[in-house]
């Protein structure tokens, strides 16, 4: 700058030295430069540190009294020795009526736990093919690749209003219009699952390449033939892998719609927390969570098979199972 | 005299009326023709092609095919787009299928004896016979060409629309996969236009090659301004 410092205005700083409105000029343009660099490689970053503010500000509005914190791991050590721990495995043993016909050895299958888990799998099972059977129909007709607005925009609406309300409302409202059992808990998690599944069938369908759409188009394919010749080969590995995902999703939520007496293990569940025998309900969780983890194993396995990771390397169940380091010398 | 099959009348294509890609655009394209349109990339080839294929609608102007003001009718236009709109995970047989039921068989009532036959005779046509049951995912790019190119043949269209259908073929490969193609047209007296980068490629298999240019279509010449052109293109296109 001291090539052109004649030509810029002088001025004096707060100890009375002189200087160039120039350098301040530059020193600003400086920190705009550094500030802007700043904000365009932190950005994302920062956005999610504003989002925690905004929702550690809105917790606050709703005066959540902090305090009470302090006294969560009494409560929950004197509620875990005092009322969960140990469980109560009778929950595993044959019931005393009607009288178990099963051989000795698998005297449980005459269990609570047993015969809930079996109606809440078989519940799940159902409600996730009836489910399937209306949802790709619909989310056919719900595409915007596929059909026109004046289709789209209904078969939308038909979708988000089953899925608006969660399973155990629909059991609690089918439990009001057919009675208890294990048909209101097929029918309240059928409905959920045509929302739920028409929604993400719909998402695969219309984030399909374009491309065979286009062609089929210009060789003058018809709505039926572009959506069972075209789409339903092109998406199919996403439309299978989402109905298992389903099932699994299904039969964690046939548990807890037991508990509006829509059937499964659920009812149990809800019985004994009625009677506060909290041991013999977290020996339902335990048992419960057991069965999900194996689901969820079978789950990965089974849609691996239709996905494009498939085609190179099927993973085996070792592979699911075992860490890596354990797998190698399993392989060797 | 040959029947024009393809007329566009002051033809703005485009996506934006108030910036068309290509302005006033005239064509006659007869039938038994072979054209074939070069120009630099982003020009609006493939929008041309896909309007004529009916995916895009024209701007302003008017489009006859077959003397009609309509879209092509079922079975009569095949469409081999430049990233070849094959089924990914379905069969190269299920592929090439749905190009012969177009022209066997009805919309709603899709088997057809006529249709597996002629299916079947395309995948031999273009040397993949081996591979029917093959998923298209698992396929080299020349071989999904070859597939693409039998979808179309299957179809036995009237006029076939062609992006770039010879890329990533071989040498030898491609000489049988044009041969069979130009053999097609000039059996059935049908019409194609191709979208042709390669300049040489394009005047050896084309009866007429058009420079489509600032908006404008015009035919190639072996003047000074089309060799100005032809090496804009060499040169844009790193030959």
């Amino acid at each position: 700058m001291s090539d052109s410092g004649s030509k810029e205005s002088k001025s004096r700083d707060v100890d009375g030295d002189q200087v160039t409105s120039g350098d301040s000029i530059e020193s600003k343009v400086d920190f705009i430069a550094i500030a802007s660099r700043f904000w365009y490689s932190s950005r994302w970053f920062l956005l999610f540190i504003g989002l925690l503010v905004v929702a550690f500000r809105v917790t606050n509005s709703m005066d959540p009294n902090w305090g009470r914190l302090a006294n969560t791991n009494n409560n929950l050590v004197t509620f875990f020795q005092e009322s969960l721990w140990p469980p109560d495995w009778s929950v595993i043993e044959a019931q005393a009526y009607p009288p178990c016909l099963a051989a000795p050895g698998l005297s449980f299958t005459c269990s609570t736990a047993w015969l809930g888990m079996i109606e809440t799998l078989k519940i799940a099972f159902v409600a996730t093919i009836l489910g399937m059977t209306i949802s790709f129909p619909l989310s056919l007709l719900a595409s915007r690749n596929l059909s026109p607005n004046w289709v789209s925009y209904p078969a939308r609406f038909l979708l988000a209003g089953s899925r608006s309300l969660p399973s155990i409302i629909w059991a609690l409202f089918f439990v009001i219009v057919i009675g208890f059992g294990p048909l209101s808990g097929i029918l309240a998690m059928t409905v959920y699952t045509i929302g739920y599944l028409g929604k993400l069938q719909y998402e695969t369908i219309e984030g399909i390449d374009r491309g065979p759409l286009e062609a089929s188009k210009a060789m003058g394919h018809g709505w039926f033939e572009r959506s069972f010749g075209v789409i339903l080969p092109e998406s199919a590995n996403g439309l299978i892998s989402q109905v298992i995902f389903m099932f699994e999703y299904n039969f964690r939520h046939g548990t807890v719609i037991g508990i509006v007496g829509a059937g499964g293990i659920g009812y149990y569940i809800n019985l004994y927390l009625k009677f506060l025998q909290y041991d013999k309900v977290i020996a339902y969780l335990i048992i419960i969570f057991i069965v999900v983890l194996i689901l969820d194993v079978v789950s990965i396995y089974a849609r691996s098979l239709f996905t494009e990771d498939g085609d190179v390397r099927r993973p085996s169940w070792w592979s699911i199972l075992l860490p890596p380091s354990m797998l190698r010398n399993k392989e060797d | 005299m040959s029947k024009s099959v393809i007329h566009l009348e002051n033809a703005s294509i485009g996506f934006s009326p108030d910036n068309p890609l290509i302005k006033n655009l005239n064509l006659d394209v007869n039938q038994g023709e072979i054209v074939a349109i070069a120009g630099p990339s982003g020009i609006g080839k493939t929008t041309l092609l896909r309007t004529i294929a009916g995916l895009v609608p024209m701007l302003d102007g008017e489009m006859t095919l077959f003397g009609r003001n309509s879209k092509a009718s079922r079975g009569e236009l095949g469409y081999i787009p430049q990233r070849l709109g094959l089924i990914r995970h379905a069969s190269v047989y299920h592929n090439v299928l749905l190009g012969a039921l177009t022209s066997t068989a009805g919309a709603w009532f899709p088997f057809s004896f006529e249709a597996r036959r002629r299916t079947l005779e395309s995948i031999d046509a273009m040397g993949i016979s081996e591979k029917k049951r093959t998923p298209i995912r698992l396929l080299s790019g020349g071989q999904q060409r070859r597939v693409a190119t039998a979808r179309t043949l299957a179809q036995q269209p009237s006029i076939i629309l062609a992006d770039e259908f010879l890329g990533e073929l071989d040498e030898e490969t491609m000489e049988s996969v044009l041969s069979k193609v130009t053999n097609y047209v000039r059996t059935n007296n049908a019409t194609l236009i191709v979208v042709e980068h390669d300049i040489s490629r394009a005047k050896r298999m084309a009866d007429h090659l058009l420079i489509l240019d600032d908006g404008q279509l015009n035919p190639f010449v072996d003047q000074p301004i089309a060799m100005q052109i032809s090496m804009r293109l060499d040169k844009e296109l790193d030959i």
